[in-house]
């Protein structure tokens, strides 16, 4: 058949050959910016779900009463306002955080709430948006009046807003992601954030004698802020450290792992900091192609930290993946803290979508934080002066959830968690490989912060 | 320039990932060859199907049947698109026939987003048992889906041309490629015909999706927007020429491998498809595809 085509279907193949080709050149930027803001978040908060649905058999001993100071008593005064923004799109949502920190309210309101006060927490997202970011900021203190800020999460909030908050004179606690999250004088999180979450990983690996260290991480900016820690730890030590980004998503793992291994050798390691799925791919792409023993160990920074991922790649990293973790392992820790915070999310975190896990932790830590700090107010005056006075008076507080004790305080930059742990999988958990250990002064950041703040002791189990 | 031995690895893996692009270009070209839609929602079938696969293969569902659901959602949310959508659109410009698929991606990828959430940080994988086996070229380590995937490429190439040429079917769709009217007027069923290659390409992305969905990631973002490499290969072969469309896929997937060990360009990798598709476009006479793709009519 002789394919002769009609000159109106000739220009409409042109036009559609350019049509695609716009719409793959748009796609692309569009898959480019959604994932580069799901590995950025994700490296960089350490918000990973190390979750699983199995909750201990002793949390439904424990009465979610406790929470407050009047137990079975709810709080009917003036509702107090806070407010969160967290970031909320395709492939990254961080509204688990401020959904467990509303949890955590919510059981509070139920029994007693702030001197009969219940606590309000309004929640916006937002999608990347700088400008959409300072509207929501706008909002929660304009009109829904709020007189603090807690569980906020997103990639880019603590950049866009800090000044902002600085200047009206509130004080965040929050779970960190953006560099100015720690290095300004009006945030403190509960997490450590990509940073020294890496560095946690990288000194692990150290501790281990590698003569080789291969950092990965998303091709995402900030990457050299990031970067600076791992580089001064494995300088430190006198190990050559080659620094990777790759961009996401990942759509060549194989390649990735191919190239991580190479780097390394077999005595080195790799270090990656990437969002869960991404890490994912990168590991079964060297589990498939037989490459997990080609190197010492591997390592990862938190967002490794999730059962989801310790299920899916196998026993054959049992004990040679090591990932850092930022708060205490939910599976192996019977506290009655640890059993609150799993009655709690039963009982009232049906918007929590992860479960159990990193996220939902930390909002829980916000939280507790947030109310010690109202109870602490005795005025009974909850104003944005009081609250912030308040948050910022917060010292050495055990939110049983973190190895250290958590301190606000009015410093120049703040790190509160600066301790963390090393766990790796074992049948389909992840278990501890190594108990609370200091991140390295050789970072400047970590030694800037604990020249101002000093060491804060070990948390003692609650 | 690193050694020639250490680009060997990322032969294998390129070669693989461009026979998949492959597979997904050449069912993308005889959609449009057959109907004069530009399917956009290759990529989100192909991760419904794979996301669904992954449900059923928690709930203790055999891993074949597994697969044979993947395969069956792309192609029956394929099919439904094109026989619901299909008759409407059949006389509107290619553009806004294109369009239209945008927005069935949009919807399918939201819906994956709400159902299979990773709000809190889920991460999810399909691994094909033929990942457990393979061979050794030198140190180079080869495993059976990458083989698979090269050979489905291959495969679905040649048995796609060949329908074409051959079957009473293939010469339909080749007929509606030139005049739809003209070939309905001479008594084709070309509701059945469109509706044979609907299917036909949601089979393919089906396929496709269950491929990427081990070789790359299970990950409704990831496989969605894969898409875009196989549409450079089909914007290289101009909609028209499977041939070319097969060819461009290899090289892209190979280029694009290849230059990862490079440390300069290593980050520049993934403009491969774009860089090829423009320089492509800009340069190929566009005679000489047409001349092609008439030959292979």
């Amino acid at each position: 058949m002789k394919a002769h085509m009609p000159v109106s279907r000739v220009l409409s193949a042109r036009r559609t050959i350019v049509l695609a080709a716009a719409v793959a050149i748009a796609a692309a930027g569009c898959s480019s910016s959604s994932s580069s803001s799901s590995s950025s978040s994700a490296s960089s908060s350490a918000p990973a779900s190390s979750s699983s649905a199995s909750s201990s058999a002793s949390t439904s001993a424990v009465s979610t009463s406790q929470c407050g100071t009047k137990p079975g008593v709810a709080a009917t005064g003036t509702p107090i306002p806070l407010g969160a923004i967290a970031t909320n799109q395709p492939g990254t949502s961080f509204t688990d955080i401020p959904n467990m920190a509303a949890a955590y309210f919510a059981c509070v309101n139920a029994n007693g709430g702030i001197n009969g006060h219940p606590i309000k927490l309004y929640i916006e997202t937002e999608q990347t948006n700088p400008a959409q970011i300072a509207a929501d900021a706008k909002q929660l203190v304009d009109t829904d009046h709020v007189v603090g800020i807690v569980g906020n999460t997103s990639i880019i909030e603590c950049s866009v807003d800090s000044s902002y908050w600085q200047k009206l004179g509130y004080f965040i606690v929050d779970s960190g992601i953006a560099p100015e999250c720690y290095s300004t004088s009006n945030s403190a999180a509960v997490n450590m954030g990509p940073r020294y979450s890496s560095d946690g990983a990288v000194q692990y690996a150290l501790a281990q004698h590698v003569n080789k260290i291969v950092f990965d991480q998303s091709n995402v900016p900030g990457t050299g802020y990031i970067a600076a820690g791992p580089d001064a730890l494995a300088k430190a030590g006198n190990v050559p450290i080659v620094n990777l980004t790759e961009n996401v998503p990942i759509s060549d793992a194989d390649s990735v792992a191919i190239k991580e291994v190479d780097d390394a050798g077999p005595n080195g390691a790799v270090v990656l900091n990437f969002t869960p799925p991404e890490a994912l791919v990168i590991l079964q792409a060297a589990q498939k192609l037989g490459l997990e023993d080609h190197v010492k160990l591997w390592g990862c920074s938190t967002p490794c930290n999730t059962d989801f991922l310790a299920t899916s790649l196998g026993p054959k990293w049992d004990g040679k993946l090591f990932v850092n973790a930022e708060l205490l392992p939910p599976d192996v820790t019977n506290t009655a803290t640890m059993n609150l915070y799993k009655a709690i999310l039963k009982q009232y975190g049906s918007a929590v979508s992860g479960g159990i896990g990193s996220f939902s932790q930390m909002g829980f830590t916000e939280a507790e934080i947030l109310v010690h700090a109202l109870e602490s107010i005795t005025s009974g005056s909850y104003t944005v002066a009081s609250v912030n006075a308040a948050i910022k008076g917060v010292s050495d507080f055990n939110t049983g959830m973190l190895c250290q004790l958590w301190s606000y305080g009015d410093y120049s930059l703040h790190i509160p968690n600066n301790m963390d742990l090393t766990v790796t999988p074992a049948s389909g958990k992840m278990v501890t490989a190594q108990g609370c250990t200091l991140i390295s002064n050789v970072d400047p950041q970590i030694a800037a912060y604990r020249s101002a703040a000093g060491t804060a002791a070990m948390a003692p189990a609650s | 320039m690193p050694p020639w031995v250490d680009f060997q690895p990322f032969i294998v893996s390129g070669l693989a990932l461009g026979g998949v692009y492959a597979l997904s270009g050449v069912g993308l070209v005889v959609l449009y060859r057959a109907t004069g839609v530009l399917y956009l929602a290759f990529g989100a079938v192909g991760a419904l199907g794979a996301l669904t696969a992954w449900s059923l293969g928690r709930v203790g569902a055999p891993g074949w049947v597994t697969w044979l659901v993947c395969i069956a959602v792309a192609a029956l949310v394929t099919l439904g698109y094109g026989a619901l959508f299909g008759p409407a659109l059949s006389k509107r410009d290619p553009l806004i026939k294109a369009v239209a698929t945008i927005g069935l991606t949009l919807i399918l990828y939201g819906a994956m987003d709400l159902l299979w959430t990773t709000s809190g940080g889920q991460a999810r994988s399909l691994a094909l048992p033929t990942d457990n086996g393979g061979f050794s070229i030198g140190q180079v380590q080869v495993t059976w889906t990458q083989v698979i995937a090269l050979a489905a490429g291959v495969v679905i190439t040649v048995g796609t041309g060949a329908f074409l040429r051959f079957s009473k079917l293939g010469t339909a769709m080749r007929a509606m490629a030139n005049d739809r009217e003209i070939t309905a007027t001479l008594g084709v069923p070309v509701r059945k015909v469109e509706a044979a290659a609907w299917l036909g390409c949601g089979v393919l992305a089906g396929v496709a999706g269950l491929l990427l969905a081990d070789l790359v990631a299970l990950d409704a973002t990831t496989l969605t927007f894969l898409v875009i490499s196989s549409l450079a290969a089909v914007l290289i072969a101009r909609l028209r020429s499977i041939t070319v469309t097969f060819v461009a896929a290899i090289v892209v997937g190979l280029l694009h491998d290849l230059l990862t060990p490079i440390t300069a360009l290593t980050n520049y990798r993934d403009m491969t498809p774009f860089v090829l598709a423009a320089v492509a476009l800009l340069v190929m006479p566009r005679s000489q595809v047409l001349a092609q793709s008439r030959e292979e009519a």
